[in-house]
């Protein structure tokens, strides 16, 4: 029974990988997105009680999808507080865990065959951020290598970009967040000593960016040209909070790049698939607009009927990631979302319910929310 | 002290006259409350019953015993459930011979009215006195967190600020309870003010196995049904139709939904996390094997929680943080006026 659920799942991962090998190829996809998202929800309806209980719930017959949107979407909450997961724990190759709790849990997405995730990210994280890059240049990460932060999905992806975009280097030379502390002085030396000739790519929080630029005031740790920096997440409570725009002034100052060059990146942990601001490869890409690869798909539905909307109209986001093989290929997000032209616009977290009595508000219960990896 | 125990109780009693006259005039002025805190007519009407009338001696002693006295105080009133003015009046008058109110811009009637028919010229309604220009004396804040903490900045120093801010209820059925009892008194806690008030139930802990939590969900579904005919909910806004809505998803993940005209129940095993739901009339039913696992299961919710109620309340022991009421089934929402409802209360000199 299980090596039979073992097969279908691989088939899936190949299919999806495949989908994914064909974008980095330039070749046509090999299948429509909707077949294998139908296949995906249904396989998770067989093997994930609480996805089955949804679909019953909201009368839906899986053996009956005709399209993907006919699949209902899993709450991102539901990570807390129940296994997305078509296997035992124990059949887990890696574990992936927000980083804020809520009401007593961390989200858990755990993944029985990460290579799917990881071509995924390589993927399209090449070539958002890295695509120009002809030969592996210094990666700089503003965060904790992968043994620090062993459930962390950013760091595992940093990780990643590192190993394949970056020159072979020591942690110490690598990343510049260690046991929870910012190492500022050790990035300045690293900067300081970089060859000017070859750009650099930064990886980082916008968090960890907000507290480096407040230490670093006016001064300038200048980049190389062609140098670019990623930025992700949001700010959890772990800095003061500044708009994107500002930040991204500040934080292109601090490196002396081109503001295009500081690049948003949008994942997180329940999601195996990240979306990227085109602003590095695209001259007429705005900041702020994300695009997706062709195997994740958001869609802004209306918040209380849960129904798709119109391009242009904002709504809650529903996210199918058809590298989410294992656990939920639609999740429901939290945050506002709006199709424009060119890709998706981020327009923050859901408002909380306004104040109507002294029943404390579900925004206030969970303080600072997390969202990104 | 410059009054004494006598004389700030006979102050706290002429604003319980004033209850009783403006209860007696509810139907004139539950229109107005109606339109501005969204619940239909029948639900104000139904509030009223929570407005304290009739107190018992040694309650209003222990209000006046706990108030402290302070040369003036000022209250602010934001966010709170309608009847919640009148508290918080008897607390200041208590502390206090010289009290000014800023009634809660939204909704101001029931303050208005406590302070015309109190005619007490000790009460004073300020509609919008900065919290700066307040020299001496006390200042209670009760509202979001976030409007706490902004009085509390902008006080001067050497005034003390007293923040009450939200909170939420917890109801506990043991394993001996009856669930046909518990679920209509719980039913009974959850409709007044559309389960806004800081001490409406929105989580139930059962204590036994999945059937017995399962069928106390479906029994208190069925009376909140009841309840939906006799006191309608009144319309929810768009972010709180639309948190609902996640809530909803998630549970029928996690467990059981029951969905009602006005109210939604779900229910799920406790599995190490809780799911709480947002206001207006929607409750969250987990079962727990033993209440001996209850400090563990309420840990995440805990410094929110203002009361818990509950079948047996002796069994609950030290389970229950300091500060945190505790009630029977069916009376959460109408603690004794012994002092603040929300007795974590904390304060702070400027």
């Amino acid at each position: 029974m299980e090596r039979d659920t073992c097969r279908e799942s691989d088939a899936l991962h190949e299919r999806a990988r495949a989908m994914v090998r064909s974008f980095e190829r330039g070749a046509p996809r090999p299948e429509g997105f909707d077949a294998l998202a139908i296949d995906l929800a249904r396989f998770q309806a067989a093997h994930v009680p609480g996805y089955a209980r949804l679909c019953a719930a909201r009368g839906v017959d899986p053996s009956a999808f005709a399209r993907a949107s006919d699949a209902p979407a899993v709450p991102a909450d539901a990570f807390k507080l129940a296994s997305v997961f078509c296997f035992e724990d124990r059949a887990a190759t890696v574990t992936f865990r927000t980083s804020g709790t809520t009401v007593g849990a961390r989200g858990t997405h755990a993944m029985r065959d990460v290579r799917t995730y990881d071509a995924a990210a390589l993927v399209f994280g090449r070539a958002m951020f890295a695509r120009d890059l002809i030969a592996p240049v210094p990666v700089l990460v503003i965060g904790p290598p992968e043994a620090e932060a062993p459930d962390s999905s950013l760091a595992h992806m940093c990780g990643l970009f590192a190993r394949a975009f970056g020159v072979a280097e020591s942690l110490e030379r690598t990343f510049f967040v260690r046991q929870g502390t910012l190492l500022v002085d050790d990035l300045r030396t690293r900067v300081a000593a970089l060859n000017r000739t070859d750009p650099v790519a930064i990886l980082a929080t916008s968090f960890a960016l907000v507290h480096l630029t407040d230490v670093l005031g006016s001064d300038v740790l200048a980049l190389p040209s062609g140098s670019r920096v990623m930025q992700t997440g949001g700010f959890k409570g772990r800095s003061r909070e500044v708009v994107a725009g500002d930040l991204r002034r500040t934080v292109a100052r601090a490196f002396a790049v081109d503001e295009r060059a500081v690049v948003s990146e949008y994942g997180m942990t329940e999601l195996s698939s990240q979306l990227w601001e085109a602003t590095l490869v695209d001259e007429r890409a705005l900041p702020g607009i994300y695009v997706e690869p062709p195997w994740l798909r958001v869609v802004a539905v209306d918040p209380e009927s849960l129904a798709p909307l119109p391009d242009g109209t904002a709504g809650i986001a529903r996210i199918e990631d058809l590298a989410n093989v294992d656990s939920a290929f639609a999740v429901l997000v939290p945050d506002r979302v709006r199709r424009v032209e060119g890709g998706i616009e981020l327009l923050g977290r859901a408002p909380g319910a306004p104040p109507r009595g002294c029943s404390i508000a579900l925004d206030e219960m969970l303080g600072a929310r997390e969202g990104a990896p | 002290m410059s009054r004494g125990v006598d004389e700030r109780a006979a102050d706290v009693r002429r604003l319980l006259d004033a209850s009783r006259a403006v209860y007696e005039d509810r139907e004139r002025i539950a229109p107005e409350i109606a339109r501005s805190t969204g619940l239909t007519l029948e639900g104000v009407l139904y509030g009223f019953s929570c407005l304290e009338r009739d107190v018992a001696d040694g309650d209003v002693r222990s209000l006046v015993g706990g108030a402290g006295d302070a040369e003036r105080v000022h209250v602010v009133l934001s966010a709170n459930v309608f009847v919640a003015p009148l508290r918080a009046l008897a607390v200041a008058r208590a502390a206090s011979a010289r009290v000014t109110v800023r009634p809660s811009p939204r909704d101001p009637t029931l303050t208005r009215e406590l302070a015309k028919a109190a005619g007490d010229d000790a009460i004073a309604i300020v509609s919008d006195r900065d919290v700066a220009s307040v020299d001496r004396g006390e200042v209670h804040v009760y509202g979001r967190d976030e409007t706490v903490a902004e009085v509390r900045a902008r006080a001067r120093p050497g005034v003390r600020v007293l923040g009450h801010g939200p909170g939420m209820g917890v109801a506990l059925v043991s394993r001996a309870g009856d669930l046909a009892a518990a679920a209509d008194a719980i039913a009974t806690d959850v409709v007044p003010f559309d389960q806004r008030g800081c001490l409406s139930p929105r989580l139930v802990m059962v204590e036994g196995d999945e059937g017995r939590g399962e069928a106390l969900a479906v029994a208190l579904h069925e009376r909140l049904e009841g309840w939906g005919a006799r006191v309608p909910r009144g319309e929810l806004a768009d972010a709180e139709r639309a948190e609902a809505t996640r809530w909803r998803e998630t549970v029928r993940f996690v467990g059981r939904v029951w969905s009602g005209a006005g109210h939604v129940v779900g229910f799920a095993r406790w599995g190490g996390a809780l799911s709480v739901p947002p206001p207006g009339r929607h409750v969250h039913v987990a079962s727990l094997l033993s209440f001996e696992a209850i400090e563990a299961a309420l840990a995440p919710v805990a410094r929110h929680v203002v009361v818990v109620g509950t079948d047996d309340p002796a069994r609950l022991g030290g389970s229950v943080p300091g500060g945190v009421r505790v009630a029977p089934l069916g009376l959460m929402q109408r603690p004794p006026l012994d002092g603040p409802v929300d007795r974590r209360a904390r304060s702070r000199v400027g």
